[in-house]
């Protein structure tokens, strides 16, 4: 059997009492596009927060190209507070920041959009491109490092072709319209050469056109970068279009997953959407 | 266009030569412009000039040219009345007198020129970019070196450069962190003490020593070292401690530097002013008789380079993940920026070059004592770095000349009582300067919410675009 992509195991992430991700495991595999779908509030963020280091779950393991990257169990007072529903943990305990993430290819975009707020369109991509330096400190003050200096810079303006941002390079990036600069946020954590994407409601405050042309782009850069897609999203338009297969969670626990149509008449799934659920 | 720009090349090259070839030619020539001088004698000499002419003479064979111009000074002065000084001789005169400034005067020209014809030839246009501000450094440095040669050394405007030089190096180097990496750090002080007691532990004359550490048998250090060298060192010192302070507090994510650095350079003030470290530190007695610089070119020399080399820092790669991690720290470490790391990088290379300040600061005392290095002098560089605008290098310089000028020296008739006819004006006395200067602060503050020049910096071509728009409103107008 190949091994995925990303694999989480039993991921559960607690906040004092609250459950946020209750159990969530899950898997993607390489070429693939997955949406991972749900309420507001229902865990999502904080699931992609866990993968890419800014959360340490509380119990659970995440592997990427099977090498263990996340790995933790409750320990201190967590061991009384916890509230998941699995009670078996993993032994290791393995933590990595979000930079080392990054550095594996894992690249992530943000849901309420984080761009460098005083720097160009150009100047955001370009500082994606920081991890890839060969230089150090001594070889980039005296420039020695030009050549590779220049690379960068072709490097990030051909990112920018190929978002259709070439045009604004030199504009203020959060002087962006909304649509453009959620296109930013992608080029920028394209600049540091993924295997995974991971984007976090790339389509939010988007209109239909953008949205539109949102999924063509996000399959022509899959393509173009053999990368693979890791979404959240809430446009249901887009999931269904574009994704090979979707997980939804409810108040943190998974509730159902599968081919796009599979979801979509699953019973529990417009429950959980419509609210008809006793809570 | 092209036209006027190549003669105004041939202009430039030939006043530059002709400035040299003359400055230089009547270097030696003051032997035999006496002779010419007494030739031209309307009246018989008496015993005091003769006796002037001898001095002259006799200071040109020891060489010492501040004494040289001194003598000719009371000698020309004496024949004022008897020979005309404004002819052929004047002319001479004048040339060597000021002979260094208008060697430097054209070699300045000829650069110019030179820098010209380069960015007519120049086709890919990278020169002709980087050419306006290199030279407006090269005018700034000869400048100086000039107004050095015409006021002398020891007069109030060069006295503010001096500390103006000093006090900008310093305040680029907190910019960088405060401004440009968005730690805010509160241990200026403390790096410069560490920076100005390591220079002058390291270059105290070994025969001095013994006077300087008195109570302390002639201190520990038995040794002395270059002044360029203990200047490195200095830097390496105040690196050292800021690298020892960052390990724990850099990993934090809130304002517990601002904490721990104000802490540390309370700390260091007292531990180097303890009694047991004495024959290292001298205990709270004064450091004194190390090695200082005679021109003000010196500090602004060292300064500039320095600065240079923080600007360069700024804008290579790692300058961009500095400014990444102010503005977003989330988002810079998604971005694969390992930001222990580059806090750590900013911290250490900001300490280096205030360490690097405190040096000059003390060379520019001649004296130095921990005492004096206090918070209150830490918050007067944050105070230029915040009028100079946070994030902005020639931002900082501009505002630590101005303010170390209007503090030092524009203000300080305020300080003084002064009557006009029998009327004493009020308020002006003792302290009333630092009255003044606080409301000016507060009005550049609150005027200029960003500072003089926001996180902008200055550039040649946006205020030559300025003028020119205005100049052009003026004709539409
Ligand atoms: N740092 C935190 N501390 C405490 N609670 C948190 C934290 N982060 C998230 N939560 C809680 O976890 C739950 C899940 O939040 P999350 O942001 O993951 O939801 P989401 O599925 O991304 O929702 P949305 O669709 O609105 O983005 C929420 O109840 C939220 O309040
Ligand atoms: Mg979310």
């Amino acid at each position: 059997m190949a091994e995925h992509v990303l694999e989480l195991k039993h991921i559960t992430m607690q906040f004092g009492g609250v459950v946020a991700v209750d159990d969530l495991s899950m898997h993607i595999d390489q070429g693939e596009i997955v949406a991972l779908i749900g309420p507001n509030g229902a865990g999502k963020t904080t699931a992609f927060n866990c993968v890419t280091g800014v959360y340490t779950p509380t119990s659970g393991q995440v592997l990427y190209h099977g090498r263990l990257i996340v790995s933790n169990r409750p320990e201190g007072r967590m061991k009384t507070l916890y509230a998941g529903s699995q009670k078996d943990h993993p032994a290791e305990v393995v933590v990595n920041t979000p930079d080392r993430i990054t550095k594996l290819g894992l690249a992530r975009t943000f849901q309420n959009i984080r761009l460098f707020k005083t720097q160009t369109v150009f100047e955001n991509v370009l500082i994606a491109t920081h991890l890839h330096r060969t230089s150090n400190l001594l070889t980039a003050t005296l420039r020695l490092n030009w050549r590779e200096e220049r690379e960068m810079r072709e490097e990030v303006l051909n990112l920018l072709e190929v978002v259709g941002l070439k045009d604004a390079r030199d504009e203020l990036a959060t002087s962006l319209p909304y649509g453009k600069q959620r296109r930013l946020e992608i080029a920028r954590a394209l600049a540091t050469r993924p295997k995974l994407l991971l984007l976090d409601e790339p389509a939010a405050g988007m209109n239909p056109q953008e949205t539109d042309s949102l999924a063509l782009f996000i399959k022509q850069i899959k393509d173009r970068f053999a990368l693979t897609v890791f979404l959240i999203e809430h446009h249901m338009d887009l999931v269904m279009d574009i994704s090979d297969r979707i997980y939804v969670i409810d108040f943190g626990r998974l509730i159902a997953h599968g081919a796009p149509h599979e979801v979509q008449d699953d019973p529990d799934v417009i429950n959980a959407y419509l609210g008809v659920d006793e809570e | 266009m092209k036209k006027t720009r190549i003669t105004l090349i041939v202009l430039f090259t030939l006043c530059a030569l002709a400035l040299i070839i003359f400055s230089l030619s009547v270097k030696d020539s003051l032997p035999g412009l006496l002779d010419r001088m007494d030739a031209e004698q309307t009246a018989t000499q008496d015993d005091k000039m003769l006796k002037a002419r001898d001095r002259v003479l006799e200071s040109i064979r020891e060489g010492d040219r501040s004494k040289i111009l001194r003598n000719l000074e009371r000698y020309t002065s004496g024949w004022a009345d008897r020979l005309d000084l404004n002819g052929e001789i004047g002319l001479e005169l004048f040339f060597f007198r000021n002979g260094p400034s208008l060697t430097a005067l054209g070699l300045f020209l000829l650069a110019a020129a030179v820098a010209m014809a380069l960015s007519v030839l120049d086709r890919k246009g990278r020169f002709r970019k980087a050419a306006p501000p290199l030279m407006l450094i090269a005018a700034v440095y000869t400048g100086v070196y000039i107004l050095e040669n015409v006021v002398g050394s020891d007069s109030m405007l060069m006295t503010v450069l001096e500390k103006g030089a000093i006090f900008a190096l310093i305040a680029v180097s907190m910019n960088l962190l405060n401004g440009f990496t968005g730690l805010f750090s509160l241990g200026q002080a403390g790096f410069m003490l560490i920076g100005a007691y390591t220079y002058a532990i390291f270059t105290i004359e070994t025969g001095t020593r013994p006077q300087v550490y008195q109570y302390y048998a002639g201190g520990l250090v038995q040794f002395t070292l270059p002044a360029l060298v203990s200047i490195g060192l200095a830097g390496l010192a105040a690196a050292f401690f800021a690298f020892l302070i960052g390990l724990p507090v850099l990993r934090l994510k809130s304002d517990y530097l601002a904490i721990a650095t104000l802490g540390f350079a309370e700390i260091i003030r007292a531990v180097f002013q303890y009694d047991g470290l004495g024959p290292i530190t001298n205990g709270s007695n004064l450091l004194r008789k190390f090695a200082t610089y005679d021109t003000v070119l010196f500090p602004f020399v060292i300064a500039g380079v320095c600065i240079a080399l923080i600007a360069l820092i700024i804008n290579s790669t790692y300058g961009r993940s500095f400014k990444a991690i102010r503005d977003d720290e989330i988002a810079a470490e998604a971005m694969g920026i390992n930001l222990f790391r580059h806090k750590q990088m900013a911290f250490v290379i900001s300490s280096f070059f205030a360490g690097i300040g405190g040096a000059l600061l003390a060379m520019y005392q001649t004296t130095v004592q921990a005492a004096a290095f206090t918070s209150a002098m830490t918050y007067e560089i944050l105070l230029i770095v915040v009028i100079g605008g946070m994030g902005s290098v020639t931002g900082s310089v501009i505002a630590s000349f101005l303010f170390v000028a209007a503090s030092e020296w524009w203000l300080r008739f305020l300080d003084n009582e002064q009557m006009i006819g029998s009327f004493q004006v009020p308020l002006l006395r003792s302290g009333f300067r630092m009255v003044v200067f606080s409301v000016v602060i507060m009005a550049v503050v609150l005027f200029y919410r960003k500072g003089i020049m926001g996180d902008r910096e200055l550039s040649i071509k946006r205020l030559t675009s300025r003028l020119s728009l205005r100049k052009g409103g003026l004709k539409n107008g």
